[in-house]
């Protein structure tokens, strides 16, 4: 700030006013200039980032585009369907594979269960015959008294193979069961089954067809007569739609072992 | 140099931004979409070389943005609407030119700022 020594202090007052005042504008549009200018740059930066945000969704949209069908050649196209129809074929045989073997699974299956029950029937069936079960069915029941004690071991030997012969399938005396290891004796007059003492009256059940069973014991020359023949005897013989016989006791074999595949 | 490295960072911050908020543009809107991102990268573009210029007009930068994005859409639109769909065609032409010749001014006033020319 050089000012010439000959201009009059009031005119020296005057210019330095105005160069304070062009000093103040100056720094003025320096603040307005660099104001507009962090404005500026902001819209800028924010410009930018909308610039790259949408850049990146395009892409991704590009992207879900171009992988969509109709972005594909004809050619494309067609190799796409004959793969799907290749694919599609396969499966469809292998779901008529599937099917045949569900279908061949249940089959056996059902071969299966036949066997089984036929089976289990058998063993039923054999079992009866065994008196290792209790059965029930028609049959007859047949009382017999016996108060003086005269019948014999072979008297009941001879009882059970006529109801045998009659086609009976279990038998039980006085709620026991004869099975085909049963035997009859007499000890101190008393008749046993299995070591069991029978005592009159004897209740005899006897499974099978009744009116086949009745015969076998009451024709003309059979056992009721010839039992009614003894002193004191009594023969009765009713047939019944349902009766019981008890399971027979289980007894193990010792000596007898089967004979497997014998050939 | 420390503003140009801001602008990036920007930049940079809008692309992560996408990533991370998995945001796509519908298929149907796609050419609507890449002509005003066309338009916007102009305009940026035009924006770095006024602050090169060390030109700061705001409000031309904004306005500017804002109109050729929306009046590139809508050249899109129009084209659709009159069946001359090529008419993005005109808008991609027009805003590729004005990208190119924007960049190679930010490229000759780069050079000048830093003494290479």
């Amino acid at each position: 700030m050089t000012t010439p020594e000959r201009i009059p202090p009031r005119d020296r007052l005057m210019h330095l006013r105005d160069e304070s005042v062009k000093a103040m504008r100056a720094s003025e549009q320096l603040v307005e200039r660099s104001f507009n200018e962090a404005r500026f740059m902001a819209s800028l930066a924010i410009g930018l980032a909308l610039v790259g945000f949408l850049l990146v969704a395009q892409m991704r949209g590009q992207a879900t585009f171009s992988s969509s069908l109709e972005r594909q050649s004809d050619q494309n196209l067609a190799i796409i369907i004959e793969q799907l129809t290749g694919e599609n074929n396969m499966l469809r045989s292998e779901v008529a594979r599937l099917q045949m073997r569900l279908l061949e699974a249940g089959q056996a299956s059902e071969d299966r269960t036949r066997v089984l029950n036929e089976a289990t029937r058998e063993l039923h069936s054999v079992a009866v015959i065994a008196g290792l079960e209790a059965a029930s069915g028609p049959g007859i029941a047949v009382t017999v008294e016996d108060p003086d004690h005269v019948l014999l071991a072979q008297d009941f030997v001879r009882l059970i193979n006529d109801l045998r012969s009659g086609g009976a399938e279990a038998i039980a005396i006085n709620h026991k069961r004869v099975s085909a290891t049963s035997g009859f004796e007499v000890s101190r007059g008393h008749p046993t089954l299995d070591g069991t003492v029978l005592a009159s009256p004897y209740e005899i059940v006897a499974l099978g067809q009744p009116g086949n069973l009745a015969q076998s014991l009451t024709m003309p020359g059979g056992l009721k007569s010839t039992w009614t023949t003894f002193p004191g005897v009594t023969v009765a013989v009713t047939e019944e739609n349902i009766l019981t016989v008890p399971a027979a006791d289980i007894r193990e074999f010792v000596a007898g072992t089967p004979v497997e595949d014998a050939q | 140099m420390l503003s140009l490295l801001a602008l990036l960072l920007a930049l940079a911050l809008g692309i992560l931004l996408g990533l991370l908020t998995n945001v796509s543009v519908p298929v149907g809107l796609l050419t609507y979409i890449g002509v005003a991102v066309l338009a916007a990268i102009d305009a940026c573009l035009g924006g770095v070389k006024a602050s090169l210029e060390r030109n700061f007009q705001d409000n031309a930068f904004i306005s500017g943005f804002i109109t050729n994005t929306l009046m590139a859409a809508f050249i899109v639109f129009v084209g659709d609407r009159i069946g001359v769909r090529e008419l993005y065609l005109a808008a991609v032409v027009a805003f590729g030119t004005r990208i190119f010749r924007h960049l190679g001014d930010v490229r000759r006033l780069l050079f000048d700022r830093w003494g290479w020319g």
